[in-house]
């Protein structure tokens, strides 16, 4: 695998664009404070939400990167997605203006797009009308949100993006395993540019399903549990040929991919992270990035505040890393983003390669510079999926 | 690259369970409509759909794997046991990261979402079952079939809508094609639940009665559901082993229409697109198709537009076409991959399953249509179209072992 990442386009807590998120990730564990604000929730409304941390998106305008018509159906991850296509097209120079910059163009540039829960809020929106009103209510114009792959379906539809759409879903490790969708695609000629990442967002039925399994972080005191986050993230990749040929700056290469899946023991159990499977999937994407454990500057980790898991997770990567490499838990800056995590991973790695801080750094030490990183993701299930980042 | 055949195929449709009887009324033109008995209709303008009836879990599970799946992942793990005998592919060549799981569905297990949020919303958040919420999520599919054989590679669903089978079979033949599976299970599966039934209904997409595909008089969509896997191999694997191989998989194309959200380009665009490149990458050319088995969900614009793109890929020279949606319905996100195993099993008995339903022929869908009746011809390459919500155009193309040109692997 050589992918070449021309662009990025975040939209997180920290603002939306690579400028945005770049300047909030230079500040290291500053960065947090902006995410986790004090106050009231713009998205979770009532008072089974009044002790709810989360890190949102605060004030966000779509109106601000959409314009003020033709999306009043879509759901918050639609917008979220859209935003962070365009600044990510933008970023990469596949579109100069809102067109596109020959070479590319609208059949040449497609779309693997991830999340785990996609538009739970509009399913329960819509679910709130069929289930305390009547069915004859519901809004067919919102029905097509209730579709996992819809919200990336409207991005193409946005930006004109006719190569493969395709959406990923595979829990936490839905944006590293587009990665290789997107790499696939690639090598058969389905695209030449391809967005690749995903997104996710707070919702009530999401908050509520977490606090119910006691995995939340709000009112713990033992500094674990899942600290609610949300946003939409993309990267563009291609042939690092074709980056050069239409004279894109390359920001990193992703140069190898691995995944993994190992279930529990006991048939009893369902949520599950094995150290075998993590050990595997980081020696695989290595392996195939031709790069040894010692090149490496700084892992991105999963470490999202479900102590079995995370231990899980940590064992394998120091099975392969040992001790001393920068191990970032960077959940610790912006939450839980689920299936969009791996997005953010990626994201956070450029941000090192352009100058910020390795931080949190939860074990070894901070690196002064990065020049290649993993970034680990790791389901609630049992799978795992890595990728190598190089300059 | 390797090139990839299916060995083995398992179904669980409203037509029955598993590959005979399913293929039996197929051939038949038996259709599994029926009025809905998973929840009331009384409040709904439609009641007919293609429900899978009598399916009991444990038939197929063991004790541990029903209590941790909802229906749609016991469908797909009782259709994964079916391909898994069907192929006769013993535990061994099974375990390990050599094989992978990749899966499509619309909205996986639809009906847990749907009963923690009755709960939820009807009685507040502490009458819902905390033991439920972990059977939610879409992932969890290819979990539990990689589970079920000790498949330790890739795990993946591919949530593509109405083209999802096709999307995973596709992505699963890329995967094997490439060296990173030996194995793969693949395919779709999908479960009727109530607010997506309501919204189809909403959609005005719901014929009141039956599925007539490419009919002047259409009036729209059965919904359907099941579950249908099949198993690819490497030729490696098929040789290693001793397999016999029911098809090969060929090339595939995909495309968005980047148009609308729930129609399809009143051109067929990015569905021509898709069905070139699935001749192209197979290394054929349009001649060589004998049959296409359409997406042809009886809907006024689909049928439209895919009998116009066929026009363009085929011109004078049209294949056999047919809808086997006008006998188990659209089987959303299952649909391809169940209409995956009807071309496979084509291409095995030489039978093109009919287009029922079929009285009045429109001017606007002229197709060469298979209907009412079976064809017993020969055929040796098939595609498989697909349409889908989000602008997705998918087609795979499979043909008899040994009838692809050897370069061609996509």
């Amino acid at each position: 695998m050589e992918l070449a990442i021309t662009g990025l386009g975040a939209v997180s807590p920290f603002g939306v664009g690579r400028e945005a998120w770049c300047a909030a990730l230079a500040e290291g564990e500053g960065a947090r404070a902006k995410a986790f604000r004090e106050g009231p929730s713009e998205v979770l409304e009532g008072e089974a939400f009044a002790d709810a941390r989360t890190a949102e998106v605060w004030g966000w305008d779509p109106k601000a990167h959409l314009g003020k018509r033709g999306h009043r159906s879509y759901d918050r991850l639609t917008k979220f997605l859209i935003a962070a296509a365009k600044h990510a097209l933008a970023d990469a120079g596949v579109k100069v203006e809102g067109e596109f910059a020959p070479p590319l163009g609208p059949e040449k540039v497609g779309i693997c797009s991830a999340t785990a829960y996609g538009s739970l809020d509009a399913i329960t929106e819509l679910n709130r009308v069929a289930e305390l009103e009547n069915p004859r209510y519901l809004n067919p114009t919102r029905f097509p949100n209730t579709v996992i792959n819809a919200a990336a379906g409207y991005v193409s539809i946005w930006e004109d993006l006719r190569a493969p759409n395709t959406t990923v879903v595979d829990g936490n490790c839905g944006a590293l395993d587009a990665v290789l969708t997107a790499s696939t695609h690639l090598e058969h000629g389905r695209g030449e540019a391809f967005l690749v990442g995903g997104g996710e967002v707070v919702s009530e039925p999401l908050y509520l399903a977490l606090k119910k399994l006691g995995v939340l972080a709000d009112g713990r005191t033992d500094g674990q549990g899942v600290e609610m986050g949300e946003g939409a993230a993309y990267v563009v990749v291609e042939k690092p040929e074709a980056a050069a040929a239409r004279g894109a700056t390359v920001h990193a290469r992703i140069r190898g991919y691995g995944t993994a899946f190992e279930p529990p023991e006991s048939e009893a159990l369902l949520v599950h992270c094995g150290a075998d499977a993590v050990e595997r999937a980081a020696r695989m994407a290595l392996s195939e990035a031709g790069v040894a454990p010692e090149e490496l500057d700084a892992v991105v980790t999963a470490t999202g505040g479900i102590g079995d898991i995370d231990g899980a997770e940590m064992a394998g990567l120091k099975r392969v890393f040992g001790e001393g490499l920068a191990y970032a838990p960077t959940k610790r800056l912006q939450g839980e983003t689920f299936g969009a995590a791996g997005a953010f991973g990626l994201a956070s790695v450029l941000a090192w390669m352009g100058g910020a801080p390795v931080a949190p750094v939860g074990a070894g030490a901070a690196p002064e510079k990065v020049g290649a990183a993993l970034v680990s993701t790791v389901g609630f299930y049992g799978n795992v999926s890595c990728v190598v980042v190089t300059r | 690259m390797r090139r990839v055949f299916v060995t083995g195929v398992g179904v669980i449709s409203s037509l029955g369970f598993g590959r005979e009887a399913f293929w039996r009324s197929l051939v038949s033109g038996r259709s599994g409509a029926a009025p809905i008995e998973l929840f009331d209709t009384s409040d709904l303008d439609r009641s007919i759909a293609c429900e899978v009836k009598g399916f009991r879990p444990r038939d197929f599970l063991t004790a541990a794997e029903v209590r941790r799946t909802g229906r749609c992942s016991a469908m797909s793990i009782a259709a994964a046991r079916m391909a898994v005998e069907d192929a006769g592919i013993g535990v061994e060549h099974l375990e390990g990261p050599g094989t992978s799981v990749i899966l499509g569905t619309t909205m996986g297990e639809a009906n847990v979402l749907g009963e923690l949020e009755q709960a939820w919303l009807h009685q507040g958040e502490d009458s819902v079952a905390t033991g439920l919420i972990p059977r939610y999520g879409t992932t969890l599919l290819p979990i539990h079939v990689a589970r079920a054989f000790g498949a330790r590679g890739m795990v993946q669903t591919m949530p593509a809508a109405c083209a999802a089978g096709n999307y995973a079979i596709g992505y699963a033949a890329d995967q094997v094609r490439a060296g990173r599976a030996d194995v793969a299970l693949t395919g779709a599966a999908e479960v009727i639940e109530r607010l997506q039934f309501a919204g189809f209904c909403r959609l005005g997409a719901v014929s009141p009665d039956v599925c007539r595909p490419f009919d002047q008089q259409r009036q729209g969509l059965l919904v359907g559901e099941g579950a249908a896997i099949l198993v690819l191999e490497s030729e490696e694997s098929v040789v290693r082993r001793g397999a016999t191989p029911l098809a090969e998989v060929g090339g595939y194309g995909l495309a968005c229409d980047a148009h609308h959200i729930t129609r399809p380009h009143p051109d067929g665009e990015g569905s021509a697109h898709a069905m070139r490149e699935a001749i192209r990458t197979s290394g054929l050319d349009p001649r060589q198709v004998d049959f296409v088995n359409a997406h042809g969900t009886g809907t006024a614009a689909n049928d439209k537009v895919e009998s116009k793109v066929l026009a363009q890929i085929f011109g004078d020279r049209q294949p056999m076409v047919t809808s086997v949606k006008s006998m188990l319905g659209h089987c959303m996100g299952a649909a391809s991959a169940m209409e995956a195993v009807s071309c496979v099993l084509t291409l095995q008995d030489d039978v093109v399953p009919p287009t029922m339903n079929y009285e009045h022929p429109d001017p606007e869908c002229e197709v060469n249509l298979v209907a009412n009746a079976a064809r017993k011809q020969r055929v040796d390459v098939v595609l498989n179209n697909s349409l889908a919500f989000g602008g997705y155009d998918a087609v795979v193309a499979f043909a008899k072992p040994d009838v692809l040109p050897n370069e061609a692997r996509a």
